[in-house]
């Protein structure tokens, strides 16, 4: 297992800056994952790690040592894409067992190497067949199970579950996951699938043009984002945005939507009377953290026209419009109302975030 | 109004479609629902008349559909590689369809402005197809179907293409539009939120097969088996197989290497005592609908080894072993397992979906909010 530090790491493709001085450092038997919108600059980034691009400038370290020029084969990485091409005319046990090998492993050692991984997938009884014998879905499973069975120094991953169905790819991340947690590998994990960064990563370096906005534990940038870009790339569905004025009244906090007023959140008093609050905020506030009302009351204060409810099953969407903003609210599965009933909202203010309109960055203790 | 009545489409040996009979009401937004492959855009071309079926007939408001052609028919459609009119600009693309109904200018101009304003493409009108993002070409084919009056819209994946934040925003307008203009639509995807999101009702379909039609509320809390069951909700509806057996003279469902028993419903057995064991039962529970426990108590009383917690934000989703079976479900944040922990799950009758040989014999009974 190893280390990787990359240090201001730019990747040029003649005019088209696609990695703008990125660094960060993932430690060993880590999962990190990359994250961003497609076009970020995620998979250039680990191309680079892998030694299939090249560096334009910066470094990238394993364990504390310069590997910019040196050869993909010689890196010691693994990596797993979204075709996995297994040999057609090696049973499931060998296919597991090439890279081992190739790598002049002992039988004995390949023997056990390639049981142990089995067992982790659930694949043994999968090792005497043929790859044309196997399910789509067992597929993954070999083909995945193949990239591991190397103690590879990092491992990289790039939307590997991406193609398949909801349930398939429900499974296989339950795998992955698990499968880090009993072997330990760096990983790199590249995704646009914010649920399945969250799901699967120790840290998350979420990306957009080529920069990276923030990295932090799945826990830190769902209710910590840096600015509004992570807030809202983060979180299905999506983190609601109002444009707010800020002011001091007597000594009083008061935040106000168009002459609506929204309870100041208390993490940001502080802040407030250090005068770090500027007049201009943004508040976001995720869908889950709106309660609904029928009628006015001393909590449900923000008048709402409801524009759309979808009943999901597990949980309902509601639409609504404050003045001209659209927010979305995760309800109970049984809420229903009509297009254009009123609602009176109550905005949990333990869960209301405030960013700087101008920039978009979080106003919090830590700026 | 719209009648499918048994329609079968071959192609040479391949059997897209099987005995399909389906009946579309009068204004409703009737979702065809099912995976890659299931016979749903053959169904819709079918319906658009593009196709012939092999056997079976399609009514319309009475009326035998066969021998009429498409362009007769009076349905708008959108399918997935719809053409755009690559010499026209979205502003024409969108207008064509007026102008051939003979609206007068300005008319045509307020149309087009307020549909390009619901799709987000008000800046693009100018623009020829070719220089427009896969996204906002579907955009303008959508709306291009929408603008019109027809008696039934047909939709192909009309919003697969676009990124999560814009489908989700496309949703909403797409059935607000629809419920509006009073528009009969029969709407393709392969998304179950979608399906259940913008439906009057869902119509499943499996290799060529309907599995189900009934609302979203049916289909969900009542499948009608296994595979209705399983690809609807996220995450999907988790199975577990277990054995049927009688102790101290007590039905329960029993997982023998892990000594779990689980008491069996009187659905259950008047089921076994009608028709006999069937090949296999199988129970299912959603993620929702069952809570866990780090210690037993008078409800958490079936022990889970946690396989895999996975972040979700909000909640977390906790992934427990219960012999060879694997069981999803939801858990607040705080909560924090580590693996090989042995968790309580409470499962019982009011949230187990029970099957058997793959058709549902019992539903949970639904719970009080």
């Amino acid at each position: 297992m190893a280390s990787v530090t990359l240090e201001k790491v730019w990747k040029k493709y003649g005019k088209v800056e696609a990695v703008r001085g990125i660094s960060l450092e993932i430690a060993d038997r880590e999962f990190m994952s990359f994250l961003g919108p497609s076009g970020c600059g995620k998979s250039s980034t680990m191309r680079m790690v892998a030694g299939l691009e090249e560096i334009t400038s910066g470094n990238i370290y394993f364990d504390g040592e310069v590997i910019n020029k040196v050869r993909p084969r010689d890196r010691n990485v693994a990596m797993a894409f979204e075709t996995y091409a297994l040999y057609p005319t090696l049973k499931v046990y060998e296919n597991l067992a090439f890279p081992l090998r190739a790598a002049r492993w002992p039988d004995a050692d390949v023997d056990k190497r390639v049981r142990d991984i089995a067992e982790i997938m659930e694949i043994t009884p999968l090792l005497d067949r043929m790859p044309t014998r196997l399910s789509g879905g067992q597929q993954q499973s070999v083909g995945l199970a193949r990239a591991l069975t190397r103690a590879p120094k990092v491992f990289l991953l790039d939307e590997p579950i991406s193609h398949l169905d909801t349930r398939q790819r429900g499974r296989m991340r339950a795998y992955i996951k698990r499968l880090h947690i009993e072997l330990g590998y760096t990983m790199i994990y590249v995704t646009h699938d914010q649920e399945e960064a969250m799901a699967l990563a120790d840290r998350v370096a979420v990306m957009d043009e080529g920069l990276l906005r923030q990295v932090g534990t799945p826990e830190e940038i769902f209710h910590n984002p840096a600015d509004t870009f992570v807030a809202g790339f983060i979180g299905e569905p999506p983190m609601n945005f109002l444009e707010c004025e800020y002011r001091q009244e007597g000594g009083r906090h008061v935040l106000s939507h168009n002459g609506i007023a929204i309870e100041m959140p208390p993490h940001s008093e502080a802040l407030a009377q250090r005068g770090a609050i500027p007049r201009r905020v943004t508040l976001g506030i995720r869908p889950f953290y709106i309660d609904i009302g029928l009628e006015k009351s001393a909590r449900h204060t923000i008048p709402a026209e409801v524009f759309v409810v979808e009943p999901l099953g597990d949980m309902t969407v509601v639409s609504v419009d404050v003045l001209q903003t659209r927010l979305q609210i995760v309800s109970a599965p049984d809420f229903r109302a009509q297009h254009k009933q009123i609602l009176w909202l109550a905005f949990d203010p333990t869960r209301t975030l405030l960013f700087e309109a101008e920039t978009g960055h979080a106003l919090t203790d830590q700026a | 109004m719209l009648e499918l009545r048994s329609l079968t489409k071959e192609f040479g040996k391949t059997v897209a479609i099987k005995n399909l009979s389906i009946t579309c009401q009068e204004c409703e937004f009737l979702v065809i629902f099912g995976p890659a492959g299931a016979g749903k855009t053959t169904t819709l071309r079918l319906i658009a008349g593009i196709l012939k079926p092999t056997s079976g007939e399609i009514y319309f408001r009475g009326q035998p559909l066969a021998g009429v052609p498409p362009e007769q028919r009076n349905m708008s459609m959108v399918f997935e590689n719809y053409a755009l009119y690559s010499h026209l600009s979205v502003y024409e693309n969108l207008a064509f369809p007026l102008r051939a109904g003979r609206y007068p200018a300005e008319e045509i101009k307020r149309r087009v402005s307020r549909m390009a304003g619901i799709l987000q493409i008000s800046e693009l009108l100018d623009r020829r197809p070719g220089f427009l993002s896969g996204g906002q070409r579907q955009r303008v084919a959508l709306g291009r179907a929408l603008i019109r009056e027809a008696d039934v819209y047909l939709l192909d994946e009309p919003i697969s293409h676009l990124d999560a934040k814009l489908r989700h925003h496309m949703r909403g307008e797409l059935k607000t539009m629809c419920a509006e203009k009073e528009a009969t639509v029969i709407h393709v995807t392969h998304d179950s939120r979608e399906a259940m999101a913008l439906s009057d009702r869902v119509a499943v379909l499996y290799k060529g097969e309907l599995m189900q039609v009934g609302s979203p509320d049916e289909i969900f809390h009542r499948p009608a088996n296994e595979f209705v069951a399983g690809f609807l909700g996220e995450p999907p509806m988790s199975f577990m197989d277990m054995e049927y057996g009688v102790e101290d003279s007590q039905t329960v469902f029993r997982l023998p290497e892990k000594d779990i028993r689980l008491p069996a419903s009187p659905e259950v057995n008047a089921y076994v005592k009608e028709k006999g064991l069937p090949g296999q039962f199988r129970l299912g529970v959603r993620a929702a609908d069952v809570t866990v426990s780090p210690s037993a108590d008078e409800t958490h009383n079936v022990p889970g080894e946690v396989f895999v917690t996975e972040t979700l934000g909000h909640r977390n989703l906790l992934t427990a072993k219960l012999g060879k079976n694997l069981v999803q479900l939801m858990v607040p944040s705080e909560f924090t397992f580590k693996v090989k922990d042995t968790v309580w799950l409470d499962l019982n009758q009011d949230n187990l979906h029970v099957f058997a040989d793959g058709l549902a014999i019992a539903h949970p009974r639904p719970r009080a909010s």
